[in-house]
């Protein structure tokens, strides 16, 4: 652990004019990952794979041929030493592999682990908060601290109460990390993006079960990469202010600012979840106490903290600023950073506005949001979410944001603009 | 603050912690007050008993503590000086230094004010050097019986060539500009190089108040060759630029001075430019000292400041103020540094 390297850099506009309270901040943090040779030590990783094997997966009969295939690949992506096991979900939850517990990972335990799921077969409904309730029962028979677990479903979770399921999901949260995938479009958007949000993990359609396998794959190369569990961001504030966001802005969007433990005085932690060699972006928005001109005061100091047996470990920390001025030159100077990133979370809400207005058969107010959106998306050079609205909407002028809605709209590019929506692109360079 | 015991720093002979001066070489080691900078500050001003993080912020309020030269108080019989980041600059590159010593005629007081120039290299160190240096010379040499002028001449050289010393390999070597007062029993000697001030502020009329020095400045170039001072170029900001300091970049120093017999009590101002930047009189200033001098100088340096501030800031502020006749007050030895 110790020859991790975290770096945290600050990006804001310290200077506040007389009377302002509002401080706002970009937290980047970079991981350099272990700086020793050869591969990643990863000291005690568990894997988990839950498919869906409810009825519907039968149809198209490829898709369970698919579901199995995709798994396979996934088993195949698993490291030598890591622990792992396979979860077939009904309406209830069971385990393919091993018989109990989790399995350490090498050719032979790979090759047994491809031939359970070669047995998988769809039969029954979906309960998803057993599944997740099963898989934390595995990883709770190890020792392995970076848990994490692939979730594969067709459908809807129909077979318990949403009660139970966000039981369930309360029971995993901060225990293992979730990546969902939703297989062809008769799945929830939201049901999915709730439990994949909640367990720090990504949320995303593969429409064709033909791309499962590139895609599971993918997912666990990522995975693999995890070098560090249970890292937090506490943020420190002054006495009487308020915190009105934490939010991650990149890779993409997350909430975190409901997710905060209090850990100090004045100190409260937001889950980051594991960390390889990676950057993310996150977005602070703190009230304080104006201050008298020429005052400075820290708004926030935001650390990095890893949680290890032995006690929180600090892995860097970065301040975030005000200094109140009678200069107008200073305190209306936009930081980029900030600004891009608010653009980027305008862009996020006005495609959910959009979608949810058009579910509410409301065209007008649709194409409003959603051509709102293509501008923003062409102004911050977000090509990604460009194309996903171009699949929804005609662009006339993406610059203003005139569209008009597509006379016909496919259903899974309707839900990949939603899963994907959060994704942003970060501040040119 | 002098030597407590040792070496003198000067020469190095062995001294003893009661000696004013150096017995083998005369360097002062009685009192003098430097703007070194104030230890950090261990609990929050504002919400003690609070207290101050590693890195200088309030662990409860969050407000920065005050520390290093952003604002210092000294202030010893019959002088009193501050010194001040102001609102718009990130650092003090000011420097003051303040001594009390002995000539063969009777006490003297004398100060030093430098202005680190904000575009040479560490200007902040500049300053610093400059007054701390001059201001043990200028004690040593006056308690040794050397006339005030020839002494003030001696105290900016010996300043020029601690500044000079700081350029190592520098292509923009460190600069300060400098003012010294010497307030003796008879006569007050100014001497100053760049734009720095002295003014003699007189107990009897704030109208009879004057400026002692004339600037090194482009405007002031302008006005001795016959331009008009209400003229573009001695208004604009350009005029304001420095045309001679001390530093290695600065050719050799020649220091102008000045002396003169006050008619009767007052007291000797300097100041660097953060004070006088917005213009005001001679008699602005003593009405702004007066009635608190002589008698609470630390309030009329503080209001002193607080006029700069008022006026926006936009540069370090230092102001000294020191009795005529020398120790004509009864406020004892002070040195704090407190927040705004």
């Amino acid at each position: 652990m110790s020859a991790l390297g975290f770096t945290i850099e600050i990006f804001q506009n310290e200077y506040l004019p007389a009377g302002a309270g509002e401080v706002n901040a970009i937290v980047t943090v970079t991981s350099a990952g272990s700086t020793a040779p050869g591969p990643p030590a990863t000291p005690g990783a568990a894997e988990i794979i839950i498919v869906d094997c409810s009825g519907s997966m039968s149809d198209p009969r490829t898709k369970m041929i698919q579901a199995r295939q995709a798994t396979a690949a996934a088993i195949d992506a698993i490291r030598d030493g890591v622990a792992f096991a396979v979860v077939a979900g009904t309406h209830e939850a069971r385990q393919a592999y091993p018989d109990n517990g989790l399995m350490i990972a090498d050719a032979a335990t790979r090759k047994t682990a491809k031939r359970a799921v070669e047995r998988l077969y769809p039969h029954g409904g979906t309960a998803i908060g057993q599944w997740l309730r099963l898989a934390r029962e595995l990883f709770e028979t190890g020792e392995e601290t970076l848990r994490h677990a692939i979730l594969l479903t067709d459908g809807q979770n129909l077979h318990e109460s949403t009660e139970e399921l966000a039981a369930a999901i309360k029971l995993c949260e901060g225990y293992f990390s979730c990546d969902c995938r939703g297989v062809g479009t008769d799945w929830l958007v939201d049901e999915l993006r709730t439990i994949s949000t909640a367990l720090l993990g990504t949320v995303d359609i593969v429409p064709d079960p033909a791309g499962l396998t590139a895609d599971f794959e993918a997912m666990m190369t990522a995975s693999m990469a995890k070098e560090v569990a249970d890292v937090v961001l506490r943020v420190w504030t002054p006495q009487h202010a308020t915190i009105r966001f934490v939010k991650q802005v990149a890779p993409a969007i997350e909430d975190l600012t409901a997710r905060r433990t209090p850990a100090a005085p004045q100190a409260g932690d937001y889950p980051t979840g594991a960390w390889g060699t990676e950057s993310r972006d996150y977005h602070a928005c703190v009230d304080v106490e104006p201050g008298a001109v020429g005052q400075e005061m820290l708004a926030a100091r935001v650390s990095l903290i890893l949680n290890t047996t032995s006690g929180p470990q600090t892995l860097g920390q970065g301040l975030v600023r005000a200094i109140w001025t009678e200069e107008e030159v200073l305190s209306t100077r936009i930081n980029r950073h900030v600004a891009h990133y608010a653009g980027q979370a305008e862009l996020a809400q006005a495609i959910q506005d959009g979608l949810d207005a058009r579910k509410a058969g409301d065209d007008d107010a649709a194409a409003a949001k959603l051509g709102r959106a293509v501008a923003l998306a062409h102004e911050s050079g977000n090509q990604g979410t460009a194309n996903l609205l171009a699949s929804v909407v005609d662009v006339i002028d993406p610059s203003t944001g005139t569209v008009r809605l597509k006379a016909r709209i496919v259903n899974a590019d309707e839900m990949a603009l939603d899963t994907r929506s959060s994704k942003t692109v970060r501040v040119k360079k | 603050m002098g030597s407590p015991s040792g070496t003198c720093p000067e020469c190095r002979t062995p001294v003893d912690g009661g000696d004013n001066f150096c017995e083998a070489c005369g360097w002062e080691l009685a009192v003098a007050a430097v703007s070194a900078g104030a230890a950090p500050l261990a609990a929050c001003p504002q919400c003690r008993p609070s207290l101050i993080s590693a890195d200088g912020y309030c662990e409860r309020c969050g407000r920065k503590a005050p520390a290093g030269r952003d604002h210092i108080e000294l202030g010893l019989r019959g002088i009193a000086g501050v010194t001040d980041r102001g609102l718009r600059r990130h650092r003090n590159e000011d420097a003051m230094a303040l001594a009390l010593t002995h000539t063969p005629t009777g006490r003297a007081a004398v100060a030093v004010v430098c202005d680190g120039v904000s575009t040479s290299g560490h200007p902040d160190q500049a300053s610093l050097a400059a007054a701390n240096r001059a201001v043990h010379v200028l004690t040593a040499k006056l308690r040794a019986g050397t006339a005030g002028e020839e002494a003030s001449t001696s105290a900016a050289l010996a300043a020029d060539s601690a500044v000079r010393s700081l350029a190592g390999q520098s292509a923009n070597p460190p600069a300060t500009t400098y003012v010294s007062g010497i307030v003796a029993p008879i006569a007050v000697t100014v001497c100053w190089i760049g734009d720095s001030r002295a003014y003699w502020l007189p107990a009897s009329s704030p109208a009879s108040a004057r400026l002692l020095t004339r600037d090194d400045s482009l405007a002031e170039e302008l006005a001795a060759a016959g331009v008009p001072a209400e003229a573009d170029a001695i208004a604009s900001p350009g005029g304001h630029v420095v045309t001679r300091w001390l530093g290695a970049d600065a050719g050799t120093p020649r220091p102008h001075t000045t002396r003169f017999e006050p008619p009767g009590p007052g007291v000797l101002l300097l100041c660097s430019d953060g004070l006088w930047n917005s213009r005001p009189g001679a008699g602005d200033l003593a009405q702004l000292a007066w009635p608190r001098a002589p008698g609470d100088l630390p309030g009329a340096a503080a209001g002193l400041l607080a006029f700069a501030l008022g006026a926006g800031g936009h540069d370090n502020i230092t102001v000294v103020l020191i009795a005529v006749p020398p120790g004509h007050t009864g406020a004892g030895t002070s040195h704090r540094s407190t927040p705004r």
